[in-house]
């Protein structure tokens, strides 16, 4: 059994227009799957779902080849969870918080513990409310880490970090990955997720859009392309080539958004006499905008 | 038996539930020290049995100058329990639908543990803030027989757990509403306004005919309403407020099992 996370058609339903619909993927051991998608698309209800703080209206969410709505609690044992608005008890101290946490899971070994505390700069001592986001969100680390957990659950990880602590924060992921940890990374942030992910689910309106990896991703990215030709060019010629969009026509000067292989628009531009050709390399944040789009807005409108 | 819940909840409530207690403690010292000036006053129990459903308003009964009446109708018929519900329908509401409105429960609803450990840590939470505050204020009326102010030791007794009981019985019912509702201000608002009738009942029973056989249904009754401190909590007494409160129990777990958590 490979995969520690399963979702199989899972499903949640608040209303009308809330919650996520027949979400099906896998997460594999030792992998890091990123889980896209802008804000109130579904990822903190599904991450939610797999921690058994909400029960699926139909479908399943698998932790360990287990049921989460019907498995032992202790499933949990194994399971690392960050929350990106992470929610603690303003009069109590982080150490209390840590303590109380420790002592439910009966952490005896508690030299991870005091590494994070250290490696993060953790202020343990303070009550939580005189304490910024970014402090509050280290105390979320150690909570989620301190316990060397096989999967991390991690939603929107590093908000309130300052860019160092991202760094930091990353290589402890990395650090996690080596060890043979799973890590499923929820973001609405691509920079966030794309530098250690293997694999990228993309949701929207709580349905998956794409699995693929970056690299994959990468490779389905819209590239965009503008020619200056020696004379008058048709733009009705490239329109009519497939994956193309013409997104702007001037005299002589022609910009193209290329979903496809450009040998075809190559071919179609030599009849003009192109004199100049620049090409920008595949955006992944364009591919990614097209998917938080809301539908009628289309690929290329931001390149008008 | 782990109370890692139980502890990191008294916690949290350790000033209220400490301020709340001296506060009534101060009180009933202060009604115990002045029973020997209104031990003899004729003139007050006529007052009372001439208006008795006024009386009866403010839960007192039969006569006020006796041990028993005078603390009935100071503390026992009245503040005491007031002060227990604010106590422990303020914890029943906040403990699971009011952290969850916070986000702060599912700091313990991610760890391994059920939620039936966690209602159940949290019930032991309630239980011994109920009895904190009952008990403080049954070691005050110690200091009673030295003002002439004596009552049996089995009927304090009584009287304290069954007011003890009746807080926890309305704090589960808090839970339970709020683990139904998913709101803090639901579950306060509607086991506030229960409580508030039971009271009513209880006390306007004995002068009003008509409400006689309602006050049955009120655990007021069962708790402080039915002369506890001058006969003690009767076994029945005490079935009543245990099976109320495992009927709450078993409400607020099986609300709780399918509560959706933020």
């Amino acid at each position: 059994m490979n995969s520690v996370m399963v979702a199989d058609g899972l499903t949640k339903t608040f209303g009308p227009h809330r919650g996520v619909t027949d979400l099906g993927f896998e997460v594999q051991r030792g992998e890091v799957f990123g889980f896209l998608g802008p804000n109130g698309a579904g990822k903190s209800t599904t991450i939610r779902m797999f921690l058994g703080l909400v029960r699926p209206t139909a479908g399943h969410a698998v932790l360990f080849g287990q049921d989460v709505e019907h498995a032992p609690t202790s499933i949990l044992a194994r399971v690392g969870y960050l929350p990106g608005e992470l929610a603690l008890h303003p009069r109590l101290t982080g150490s209390q918080h840590i303590e109380f946490a420790a002592r439910v899971r009966g952490l005896e070994d508690r030299a991870m513990l005091d590494q994070l505390v250290e490696r993060f700069g953790v202020i343990v001592d303070r009550p939580v409310r005189t304490l910024s986001k970014g402090y509050r969100q280290k105390i979320g680390i150690v909570l989620a880490f301190m316990h060397d957990p096989e999967l991390l659950v991690l939603d929107e990880p590093t908000s309130g970090l300052d860019p160092l602590m991202q760094d930091e924060f990353q290589r402890l992921v990395r650090e996690k990955v080596a060890e043979g940890k799973s890590v499923f990374l929820s973001s609405h942030e691509l920079d966030e997720v794309q530098r250690v992910v293997d694999r990228v689910a993309i949701i929207k309106d709580g349905a998956l859009v794409v699995i693929d990896t970056v690299e994959g991703l990468r490779r389905s990215a819209p590239r965009t392309i503008e020619f200056r030709f020696a004379r008058d060019a048709d733009a009705e010629r490239f329109r009519e080539l497939p994956e193309v969009r013409v997104v702007n026509v001037e005299a002589k000067r022609i910009t193209l958004v290329l979903h496809g292989p450009v040998a075809p628009v190559l071919r179609v531009a030599l009849d003009f006499e192109p004199i100049d050709v620049v090409a920008r390399p595949a955006d992944l944040d364009e591919l990614f905008l097209t998917y938080y789009r809301p539908q009628g807005a289309e690929i290329g409108d931001g390149a008008r | 038996m782990r109370t890692h819940v139980t502890n990191f909840d008294l916690r949290l409530r350790r000033r209220s539930l400490l301020g709340y207690t001296f506060g009534t403690a101060a009180y009933a010292l202060i009604i115990v020290v002045l029973y020997p000036a209104f031990k003899s006053s004729t003139s007050l129990n006529d007052l009372v049995k001439s208006s008795s459903t006024a009386a009866a308003l403010f839960g007192i009964t039969g006569s006020i100058t006796s041990p028993a009446g005078w603390l009935n109708a100071n503390l026992y018929g009245n503040f005491l329990p007031l002060i227990m519900l604010l106590i422990t329908i303020g914890y029943g509401a906040s403990s699971l639908a009011g952290q969850d409105e916070e986000g702060t429960l599912s700091l313990a609803a991610t760890l391994p543990m059920s939620r039936r450990r966690i209602l159940g840590e949290k019930v032991v939470a309630l239980v011994v803030q109920a009895f904190v505050l009952a008990v403080a204020n049954m070691a005050c009326m110690f200091v009673g027989r030295g003002f002439q102010l004596t009552i049996p030791f089995a009927h304090l007794l009584g009287a304290t757990v069954g007011v003890a009981l009746l807080g926890v019985d309305f704090g589960l019912a808090a839970m339970a509403l709020g683990s139904w509702t998913g709101s803090r201000g639901a579950a306060l608002g509607v086991a506030s306004s229960l409580a508030a009738a039971s009271y009513l009942v209880s006390s306007l029973a004995p002068v009003i005919h008509w409400m006689h056989p309602a006050r049955f249904a009120s655990l007021f009754y069962w708790s402080v309403g039915d002369a506890q401190l001058s006969r003690g909590l009767n076994v029945g007494s005490l079935g009543v407020l245990v099976a109320v409160g495992a009927c709450s129990f078993a409400l607020a777990l099986w609300a709780f099992n399918r509560l959706d958590l933020h």
